[in-house]
């Protein structure tokens, strides 16, 4: 019952993801932050198969590191996207595929331009201007076609976020109470208080 | 080991088969077309290139099933029956839309274990309209313009779509598109739909039937012209005054 | 649950005299769910043939970049731009190298060849080639682009009348289709240049 949300606004993308960590029907954790920051501007919410999830997560995020330290710049992140994208794509056809879901944030410096990738773990990759994964997706895709906007500002992109947010707490049988938020803007990746 | 130590054999008997081709009716303002290939298939077996899918129910009602021709055949038969009954009470035919209502309850009736068939009825309302009603095999139904049904719906109804209530195309300003289309229109689409779907369907070809119905002193000229039409009314005076029900019979592929 | 028709999507491609048409829907689903409005199906090879990958949109994605650097390491060794019929069957040959482990996808090619004979081909997912002379067409709403294009398509069509067939064809046919759909995107091919334009089309 995992759900992570994302959009892009005027300058910045939004990405959420709830807190919980669970086995079967035991409730682990409450506080797990499942939006890794891969790169100063670029972060990935996580969400699938328990151990493939954080694994998957570290391996991508050693390997943009490696790049860097070759190349003594950063990928961006369409090519980090793609890059990603073709790990779960080749991963699929092995012996045992990552069975790991991303919503991909990333803010490209050198265009001043957000980007948002929905990914799933099939290797399906989209561009979007907002996504979500998990049941989340069935309640938030609506809301999100009807709030959101490109080019609304920070304020009002949290305004929406929190609509998906009120959303899936109001009508998922799975209560999720704590939300993790991240911002990816010119300035990098911040976490936000809602 | 003995045989009476078996286990016992289980053999499932499967009701239903499904017996290919096509049925298709179209209404206009003041006639309808229903038509139907003639094919009859089980699988890859062509059982009979002559089965009629269509038929005449009265003077202005044609109903063309299709599906499971078992339960079509039965079908139709107890529909006639029930119609013979309603002249005999009330010394006259049932109308259009009583006769689709009838349908309904007829199929309903066997809600748990269906008439494998989709219909299609059209004809003549009684304020004189063409009219097409189609269902589902437990009775849901609405009234239409057009509507395809059988092995090659899928083909056939996106064309209909396009062809008869010109979805996809905007109308040049000032001439809005027309409710219903003229006779010789609709019977050249009605015939281009099974040409192409005889041409990209197996279970589709060997003949083509197409009943036409004209409301009462509608003229028939444009069926006149026409190679192998015939008049099929049976109401002697009929001819002169109500409803008169024509068939137009064409080859289609035999391959 | 057929992996073909997990994402949706559909193509078609027609024959037109000295010109060629593809076109697509532009819906990405996760089966009944709509993710992404603006997936593209359908990318360059030359300035003069397009391929139009419907099926598994993992697949698709994999694809067009294998035959982005397979189309790119011909051109380099034989120093010349490559054929429609020779890049049907490099498709061909692909898809046929995974006979036991498929790429789940239909390809469509469309092209203009030598003298600019008019060329369109499909395959299925394993590589087996067709080579019609009127129009090909693949994904989840085939039949119904089957039936349409049966009925529409005639020989000889100048690229304006071409682009309208198809643009019906495909329109019509996907709004028949509950998993293709979400807009349209048409390229024709003339000898001269290259007409794309996205239609504005039913958006449920």
């Amino acid at each position: 019952m995992e759900c992570s949300f994302g959009l892009v606004g005027k300058g910045y993308t939004l990405i959420a993801s709830d807190t919980n960590s669970a086995r079967s029907i035991v409730k682990m954790k409450n506080d797990e932050d499942k939006i890794k920051v891969l790169t100063p501007h670029l972060c990935m919410a996580y969400s699938g198969e328990a151990g493939d999830t954080v694994q998957f997560a570290e391996y991508v995020e050693r390997n943009l590191r490696l790049h860097q330290i070759r190349h003594y710049t950063e990928l961006r992140p369409p090519s980090s996207a793609a890059w990603i994208r073709r790990v779960l794509a080749d991963s699929l056809r092995s012996r045992k595929p990552y069975q790991v879901n991303l919503l991909l944030g990333g803010y490209d410096t050198s265009d001043d331009t957000p980007h948002l990738y929905w990914i799933d773990y099939l290797g399906t990759m989209a561009k979007v201007p907002f996504a979500a994964h998990g049941y989340g997706a069935y309640f938030a895709l609506s809301t999100l076609d009807r709030y959101h906007d490109p080019t609304a500002d920070l304020e009002q992109g949290l305004e929406t976020l929190k609509r998906c947010i009120e959303e899936v707490q109001k009508r998922l049988i799975v209560g999720l109470p704590k939300w993790n938020v991240k911002i990816i803007d010119q300035d990098g990746v911040r976490e936000l208080e809602i | 080991m003995s045989p009476s130590a078996q286990a016992p054999i289980r053999h499932d008997f499967n009701p239903y088969t499904e017996n290919g081709g096509t049925i298709l009716a179209i209404a206009g303002a003041d006639f309808a077309v229903i038509a139907g290939d003639t094919r009859q298939s089980e699988g890859y077996n062509i059982q009979t290139r002559y089965a009629p899918k269509v038929f005449r129910l009265t003077d202005k009602a044609v109903l063309a099933v299709n599906g499971f021709a078992a339960d079509g055949n039965m079908f139709v038969k107890k529909v006639k029956q029930r119609l013979e009954w309603y002249r005999h009470a009330h010394a006259k035919d049932m109308p259009l839309h009583a006769i689709a209502r009838l349908i309904q309850t007829m199929l309903y009736a066997k809600r748990f274990f269906p008439y494998y068939v989709y219909n299609i009825l059209g004809g003549i309302e009684e304020d004189g309209t063409g009219a097409v009603y189609s269902f589902d095999p437990v009775g849901s139904y609405e009234r239409e313009a057009c509507r395809a049904a059988g092995a090659a719906q899928s083909l056939v109804q996106p064309f209909l779509d396009n062809q008869i209530y010109f979805k996809n195309q905007q109308a040049a300003p000032g001439s809005p598109h027309p409710a219903h289309l003229p006779l010789n229109q609709v019977l050249a689409l009605v015939t281009d739909s099974f040409t192409s779907a005889t041409e990209r369907h197996i279970e589709v070809g060997d003949g083509l039937e197409i009943y036409i119905v004209l409301a009462k002193g509608r003229n028939s000229n444009e069926l006149e012209s026409l190679k192998g039409v015939a008049e099929v009314t049976t109401a002697s005076e009929a001819i002169a005054t109500g409803e008169r029900l024509f068939v137009l019979r064409r080859e289609l592929k035999k391959d | 649950m057929s992996i073909m028709s997990y994402n949706g999507g559909s193509v078609v491609a027609m024959v037109g005299k000295n010109c060629v048409a593809i076109a697509s829907d532009l819906r990405l689903g996760s089966q009944a769910l709509t993710v992404a409005t603006d997936f593209q199906k359908i990318f360059p090879v030359t300035d003069r043939i397009f391929l139009g990958l419907p099926g598994l949109a993992t697949d698709v994605l994999t694809l067009k970049e294998r035959f982005r650097f397979r189309v790119n390491m011909y051109t380099i060794k034989e120093e010349r731009e490559i054929e429609p019929e020779t890049f049907a069957h490099l498709v061909s040959s692909t898809l046929y190298e995974r006979r036991f482990g498929p790429y789940f996808v239909e390809p469509v090619i469309a092209g203009l060849g030598k003298d600019n004979k008019p060329f369109i081909a499909a395959t299925d997912l394993i590589g087996c080639l067709t080579l019609p002379k009127d129009f090909a067409v693949s994904g989840t709403a085939s039949d119904k682009m089957f039936g349409v294009a049966e009925g529409l398509w005639e020989p000889d069509l100048e690229p304006e009348d071409l682009f309208e067939t198809i643009s019906q064809t495909l329109m019509n046919a996907v709004d028949r289709d509950a998993y293709s759909g979400w807009g349209a995107i048409v390229h024709v091919i003339t000898p001269d240049k290259v007409i794309t334009r996205t239609l504005k089309s039913r958006m449920d």
